[in-house]
């Protein structure tokens, strides 16, 4: 799939954002590690409706005819991507109540805050989990069609947003062991999600050119596509990435998105480092956009199969072979699994 | 009522006549334009509701070209519609037809990703999405001559490896020669219940020779016994 | 929706219908127009050759009609500047007129073979020829020397008429269809519809081919077979069927030349030429009378085999006879014919025997009542139901004429002729065997010549050449290089014109040809000699005229451009004086008229044709006291009769228009025409649509027609006298001109062989196959048609980029993959190609789609458009000329009998591009702009909805 900043950056901002806003409630619910203060709170809730509004705002350039967005909210009865807008829209006046509670009473424990907050928070859930199923209701993306699509979404939205958190707690009072090992717990959680979500979409998948176009007793090769050059088809579907640099990505994305983070909030705890554990989150995101990036690129629709391309990147092969396939690909040679018929 | 296509992989010669017909027909026609870009340049392309590939099966010298020409499948269980967020997209009750009300699309592509089939295409110059019609605008023009009430590339197909018509009338040509020939749906494990059939190539049974008489290749041509038919 | 329709026009939309121009096809088409723009163009659901359906190209009319390739008004080049720098003026009408007409007349009084006039994709060809024959020129022809001419050729001078617009398939009674080679560019839309017949009705199909694509992708059997060898194939299917004694006796006898007696006297005049009486008939043997006998006569018993001596002791033996001795030898058994063709021997045996079987066991009978032309009355016809086409894959062979002459044979023995369920004839065909009319000879200033300069040679007397036997067309047509060169050889002419061989010339028009690049052998060497001066600083070709519609390559090289309309914008008639659109049931033809307003400072070019001819006063256009006879070309085409009554059109003659076939002239024709949906068919009564070449109701309402002269039988020629009598004159034994030269002594007597043979192609005979291990053939993709696609904003989006095809595992095994830029080379030039490997490929042939590459900035293109930077001409390695001879003259790369261009005779080699060579090799520099081109466009939003 077509890779796009746009939905990259709104799946990865508001999904941040929703994150931060569930981490902030829990904690002030529980008053873990003592709570946060209401100004602490105001901000966490401010820089999370930041987020989510850099999210949605982003959304929109991915709208090639933005003037009827308003019109997205009307199939909320059967589209996900309806209801992802409802509850985004929801979540709206909610957080921005909450945040004046908090803000005008300075009070974030007194029932109201904690209602608008949880409520905030939930709606934020809701919408994470509609984003979530925008993509893994799609039968015809088979990378993304799996319930592991909106367990990841809430795994890396949550680590994302405690890890903001987190920071912010550090960033106040100089080391917080608590926060920093329940966001490290929430990076782990989704780093192993994710683990399982790469070894998962590298199974076989049981539809192939074979069985797309019906001649099953043959080997079935393209012969011509019929457009010598892209269409929007190849366009938005035909995006892919050779094993051996999705490989390296998915090491920055471990490194970046959560051993650093982790790192870094850890050595905060131990020695002051100041301003410099602004790069746990920094790499975070960065580390997590690659995931998405990932998320988008590694996904094959199945349309593919009929411009000869196959379904995942070498999905069907055994690890070792892959390996030497990869190697093959990376040194310019046969060109049949990732063809190249491709002109753009 | 379950308007659709059925394509007959035993005819399609795979001209593209179906695909430009449509081309043709819709540049003007209900979500017209369809627009091209680039058109005399470096990478021309456009928005086309009708796109043939061609696949080769087997090896050689077994090998056989298969044409395959893919449109809107029509669905019974068009995600597309369901995925849609602002009711562009909708399927209507009467016939079955899919399709985009250019007024109310925002353009997000959402519904391509749903659809297996590539059937449907943005045009970036309108920011809407566009698909086959199956000639809505065509099928039921009374001031249209009866005969010509059907899709544009229905019309064209000089090989007449396109049928159209209800597949819900056990009765009607589409269904019969779906029923006759075998002819299935693309990618059922989807679950999509595309109303769009196909019909396999025909195997044919070997021609026997064993009834013709057996001649002896050592026979000189003076041995030849004439016959004796008038001029 | 049920405001689904309302936005269709309909009150302002008018429906016209017309012929469509986007192939030679000629279909019928329904056009909506609104606002003087196309809305929308169908099949004419009425019309004889289409039936309602329609090609790619056909609905991309559109898309041609709004090309940025248009021309717009006469151009002349700019004065100073080089030919083929681009660098043009505009000029009105009268202006391009005048300077035409006072060279056209200089040349006329002068010497009128000065100027040559050749025609590419004209449907007008009756008009342009008999415009050169009333100029007095014998270089006219159109383009049927690169395109066909074998497959005419060998039908005339076999059947009295031959594939695609002379005869078709049966496709409501055909069991079994045989396709050999390329045609998916002619006879489009027919075929498919017939195809498609054919498959419902669980018909087989068989298709022979190098490469398995378009048609040959439904084939029931697809046979890929070395090109240039069908030949041997279908002789060895001829080998099994005699074998087995697997033919038609009775036809045979009755309606072939088989048993007529030749001569055998080897070494001796008179040699293989057919015994006759005093008066002239061909003898045979009386099985009865056990005598020689008039084998024209209806009453013998005429013997098929035999050898017999005659009264003065000469040897005679059958047709039929000396072709069982010839087809017998086991040089053409089926493991013999394997080992040149690449199909194995079981293959061969086992399709000559299921046609057999179908042909004789499955016999269809139509109860018809119908009279042979002894008068004998008959109550059926007698069907055997297999049928073949072949077009340019066997035909752009050096060895095409005998190859189709082959497959003739093939059908002949099984009795297929214009037979239900068989290869039926289209009026105004059969003719008679070979066909009337010989060529022009004489030429003379100020004179019209004689009679047509194409024409039917049965001997060395009527070859165009002079006492020392020197060509005297400039494409050497009808000489001893190409002796049958029913069509000319356009690929010729700018070459011998160049080489002043036979004759320098002053003014060369070309109409509607690509002869700078996709119709030119040898493209770059053709360009340069379009640019070569004299010593005196004078071109080679002093005065290069070129009429187009189009922006084409050969524009950019012309002195003077003639723009034409398009098919929607002029009155055209394809007419039965021409090329036919007839089908099997009914005498056809059409007409265009214009559709749509001109927009543009152009004219038709038939209408610029009857203003030339008045301008020079030329006889046929003149009256006695020199007025203009035609007011124009619609005039022209009501008033003009070739003889009394018949005229172009067939249709609504008569002056109340209630004629058909002959009648005088009907000032109301065209309007009738377009009140008829633009076509008339007059529909063959039962008893007259078989068998035809012998059914006296049949050949006498053909020559009430005008189709023939008499109502004589046509007798189908298995054995060629005419060819032989080439043959003796090679072998020095002919009373009448022989050639001089060693070379032309030697290709008589190898290759005018009166009983078809396979040979190898002459090119083939000159190269290493060793060095050059592949053959190399052309097709053309169904959506396009020739050169003029590329501008088409639709189709060129289906292909704008053409790879080099290869056998999948033939590439692999050399080391090839997908992709790979290769060099691609023969004994004329290289080019640098991407390459594909596919499953269907011949193992020994690379093939590509033809004329897909084009010149940067012609056919209104942007510069860096694919088809100048990745798609690839073919054409550079193929050379106009034989491989070079010691001692002997250059010779044109043809068939030595038709002078057919034998571009598909190609051998080359491939090898892997070095690293970072990429993109295709040669280019050429990029094409400006004609004055006054449009913009074109970045988006295109074509819609009838918006007012223009």
């Amino acid at each position: 799939m077509n890779p796009s900043l746009a939905v990259i950056f709104l799946t990865l901002f508001s999904g941040a954002g929703f994150g931060l806003m569930a981490t902030v409630a829990v904690v002030n619910d529980f008053a873990i590690d003592g709570g946060l203060s209401p100004l602490r709170t105001a901000i966490l809730v401010a820089l999370a409706l930041l987020l989510v509004t850099m999210g949605m705002v982003s959304s929109t350039a991915h709208l090639a005819n933005p003037k009827n967005a308003w019109r997205a909210f009307t199939r909320w009865r059967t589209s996900w991507l309806a209801r992802e807008g409802v509850f985004a829209v929801l979540f709206y006046p909610v957080a921005i109540a909450y945040l004046g509670w908090v803000f005008f009473t300075n009070t974030d424990r007194d029932g109201v805050a904690l209602a608008l907050g949880n409520a905030a928070a939930l709606i934020g859930l809701i919408t994470i989990f509609c984003q979530g199923m925008i993509y893994a209701c799609l039968r015809t993306i088979r990378q993304w069609h799996t319930p592991l699509v909106p367990a990841n979404f809430y795994a890396l939205g949550l680590a994302l947003g405690m890890t903001v958190l987190a920071t912010s707690r550090v960033l106040a009072r100089g080391h917080d062991l608590v926060l920093v090992s329940t966001a490290s717990a929430l990076l782990v959680a989704a780093a192993v999600m994710k683990a399982i979500y790469y070894f998962w979409i590298g199974a076989p998948s049981g539809t192939t050119l074979q069985t797309a176009t019906g001649f099953t007793r043959g080997r079935v090769r393209l012969l011509d596509q019929g457009h010598t050059f892209g269409t929007f088809l190849t366009h938005e579907f035909s995006n892919s990435i050779s094993p051996v640099r999705a490989r390296y990505f998915k090491i920055g994305v471990y490194l970046l998105g959560f051993l650093a983070p982790i790192a870094i909030l850890l050595l905060a705890t131990r020695t002051p480092i100041g301003l410099t554990v602004l790069l746990a989150p920094v790499l975070a995101f960065i580390g997590i956009g690659l995931e998405r990036y990932l998320f988008f690129v590694e996904a094959q629709h199945v349309v593919n199969l009929y411009h000869g391309r196959m379904p995942g990147p070498l999905p069907q092969m055994h690890p070792a072979l892959r390996a030497h396939a990869a190697d093959a690909l990376s040194a310019g040679k046969p060109g049949r699994l990732v063809p190249s018929y491709e002109k753009r | 009522m379950r308007l659709g296509l059925v394509i007959d992989l035993d005819t399609c010669v795979g001209c593209h006549a179906c695909a430009t017909a449509c081309k043709e027909w819709n540049t003007s026609a209900i979500t017209a334009p369809l627009t091209d870009y680039d058109p005399y340049g470096k990478e021309p392309s456009g928005v086309w509701f009708n796109r043939i590939r061609h696949y080769e099966i087997g090896e050689y010298p077994n090998n056989k070209t298969i044409n395959f020409p893919m449109s809107c499948m029509h669905c019974e269980n068009a995600e597309c519609v369901t995925v849609c967020p602002t009711g562009a997209s909708y399927k209507r009750p009467e016939d079955g037809i899919v399709l985009v009300d250019q007024d109310k699309c925002m353009g997000c592509n959402y519904c391509s990703w749903a659809c297996p089939y590539g059937a449907r295409e943005l045009d970036r110059e309108s920011g809407t999405m566009k698909k086959c019609t199956l000639c809505v605008d065509r099928i039921y023009d009374e001031a249209l001559p009866a005969e010509e009430r059907q899709p544009a590339c229905v019309l064209a197909c000089p090989a007449h490896a396109r049928l159209f018509g209800d597949l819900d009338d056990p009765e009607s040509t589409t269904s019969r020669a779906v029923r006759e020939r075998g002819g299935y749906a693309l990618m059922p494990e989807l679950n999509y219940s595309p109303t769009n059939h196909y019909l396999p190539p025909r195997t044919r049974p070997s021609i026997s020779t064993s009834d013709l008489p057996r001649g002896s290749l050592a026979r000189k041509v003076k041995e030849w016994v004439n016959r004796v038919v008038e001029r | 929706m049920s405001a689904a329709h309302q936005g269709e026009h309909h009150s302002e939309q008018e429906i016209k219908y017309s012929t469509c121009y986007m192939c030679a096809c000629r279909c019928g088409i329904k056009v909506t127009i609104e606002d003087n723009r196309v809305r929308f163009i169908q099949g004419n659901r009425n019309h004889p050759i289409n039936k309602g359906v329609l090609c790619a190209k056909g609905s991309a009319g559109i898309m041609k009609q709004c090309s940025p390739a248009r021309l717009r008004s006469p151009l002349m080049r700019k004065p100073g500047s080089e030919r083929g720098s681009g660098e043009f003026v505009e000029i009105s009408w009268d202006q391009a007129l005048d300077m035409l007409t006072e060279r056209l007349a200089r040349i006329r009084a002068t010497d009128p073979n000065k100027f040559a006039f050749f025609t590419g994709r004209d449907q007008m060809q009756a008009l342009s020829r008999l415009f050169a024959e009333q100029f007095g020129t014998l270089n006219w022809s159109a383009h049927g020397g690169f395109c066909s001419v074998n497959m005419a050729a060998a039908g005339l001078y076999t059947l009295g008429y031959a594939f695609w617009e002379f005869g078709d398939p049966d496709w409501d009674r055909t069991k079994y269809f045989m396709l050999w080679g390329v045609a998916e560019d002619h006879n489009s839309n027919p075929m498919k519809i017939g195809i498609e017949k054919l498959k419902s009705r669980g018909g087989k199909f068989v298709g022979i081919n190098p490469a398995r694509t378009g048609y040959q992708a439904v084939a029931d059997e697809w046979v890929p077979i070395r090109p240039g060898t069908d030949a041997m194939l279908a002789l060895s299917m001829v080998h099994v069927l005699l074998s087995r004694e697997l033919f038609d006796w009775e036809f045979l006898i009755r309606y072939t030349n088989a048993p007529f007696l030749v001569v055998q006297t080897p070494g001796e005049k008179g040699d293989g030429l057919i015994y006759r009486d005093e008066a002239g008939h061909p003898l045979a043997w009386d099985l009865k009378k056990e005598a020689f006998v008039n084998g024209l006569d209806a009453s013998c018993h005429p013997a098929l085999f035999g050898e017999h001596t005659t009264p003065d002791g000469r040897t005679v033996k059958t047709v039929m006879t000396l072709l069982a001795e010839r087809y017998l030898n086991e040089r053409f058994a089926p493991e013999n014919a394997a080992k040149i063709c690449g199909v194995p021997a079981g293959t061969i045996e086992r399709l000559a025997l299921e046609m057999a079987h179908i042909a004789f066991k499955e016999t269809i009978e139509i109860p018809v009542e119908w009279t042979d032309w002894a008068g004998r009355k008959h109550d059926k016809f007698i069907g055997r139901p297999v049928s073949m086409h072949a077009m340019r894959g066997v035909s752009a062979h050096s060895n095409g004429f005998q190859a189709a002459r082959a497959i003739h044979f093939l059908q002949i023995l099984l009795g297929t002729i214009d037979c239900p369920g068989g290869f039926r004839a289209k009026a105004p065909y059969p003719r008679p065997v070979p066909a009337p009319g010989k060529p022009a000879r004489h030429s003379a200033p100020n004179t019209p010549l004689d009679a047509h300069p194409l024409g039917f040679p049965t001997a060395p007397e009527d070859l165009v050449i002079d006492d020392e036997g020197r060509p005297l067309r400039i494409d050497k047509a009808y000489s001893w290089e190409a002796p049958i060169a029913n069509h000319g050889l356009m690929h010729m002419v700018i070459t011998n014109a160049v080489k002043g061989d036979p004759y320098p010339i002053d003014t060369l028009l070309f109409f509607m040809a690509n002869m700078a690049w996709n119709s030119s052998m040898n493209t770059a060497n053709i360009q340069d000699m379009l640019r070569e001066k004299g010593p005196d600083g004078e071109y080679k070709i002093p005065f290069l005229v070129v009429v187009d519609a189009f922006h084409s390559e050969t524009v950019h090289f012309a002195d003077l451009v003639l723009p034409d309309t398009t098919y929607l914008e002029r009155y055209d008639a394809i007419s039965l004086l021409d090329r036919p659109i007839s089908e099997p049931d009914a005498v056809c033809d059409s007409i265009r008229h214009p559709l749509l307003a001109l927009d543009r400072d152009v004219r038709p070019w038939q209408e610029v044709l009857v203003e030339l001819s008045t301008r020079l006063k030329l006889p046929a256009f003149t009256n006695p006291d020199g007025t203009p006879k035609y007011k124009g070309y619609k005039d022209f085409i009501t008033y003009y009769e070739r003889e009394p009554g018949i005229g172009f059109l067939a249709g609504y003659r008569g002056a109340d228009g209630s004629k058909s076939l002959r009648g005088e002239p009907n000032p109301q024709q065209w309007e009738r025409y377009i009140e008829n949906q633009g076509f008339f068919q007059y529909h063959l009564p039962k008893g007259i649509r078989y068998m035809r070449f012998a059914n006296q109701g049949y050949l006498e309402f053909a020559k009430e027609a005008g189709f023939l002269k008499t109502a004589e039988p046509i007798i189908i020629e298995l054995y060629s006298e005419a060819i032989q009598r080439f043959r003796l004159a090679g072998l020095g034994l002919y009373d009448g001109p022989m050639p001089k030269e060693r070379v032309d002594q030697e290709r008589l007597a190898t290759y005018f062989d009166p009983l078809p043979d396979y040979y190898e192609p002459l090119e083939q005979q000159r190269v290493d196959k060793d060095e050059y291990p592949f053959f190399a053939v052309n097709q053309r993709p169904m959506m396009m048609y020739h050169s003029w696609d590329s501008q088409n904003a639709w189709l060129r989006q289906i292909i704008a980029q053409n790879h080099l095809y290869m056998n999948r595992a033939r590439g692999e095994s050399l080391g090839f993959k997908d992709e790979d830029w290769v060099w691609v080379e023969s004994h004329n030039g290289k080019i640098r190609v991407q390459l594909r490997l596919i499953e269907g490929c011949q193992e020994d042939t690379v093939w590509t789609w033809n004329a897909i590459g084009k010149q940067s900035g012609t056919w209104g293109l942007k510069p860096g458009a694919p088809e100048a930077t990745q798609g690839f001409l073919m054409n550079h390695l193929i050379s106009e000329l034989l491989p070079e001879k010691p001692g002997e003259r250059r010779l044109t790369n043809s068939d030595p009998i038709t002078g057919q261009a034998a571009w598909y005779d190609l051998r080359v080699k491939v090898t892997r591009a070095a690293p970072g060579e990429e993109g295709v090799w040669p280019t050429f520099a990029n094409v400006p702009p004609l004055p006054g081109a449009p913009a074109k466009p970045d988006v295109l939003r074509y819609n009838t909805r918006v007012k223009a």
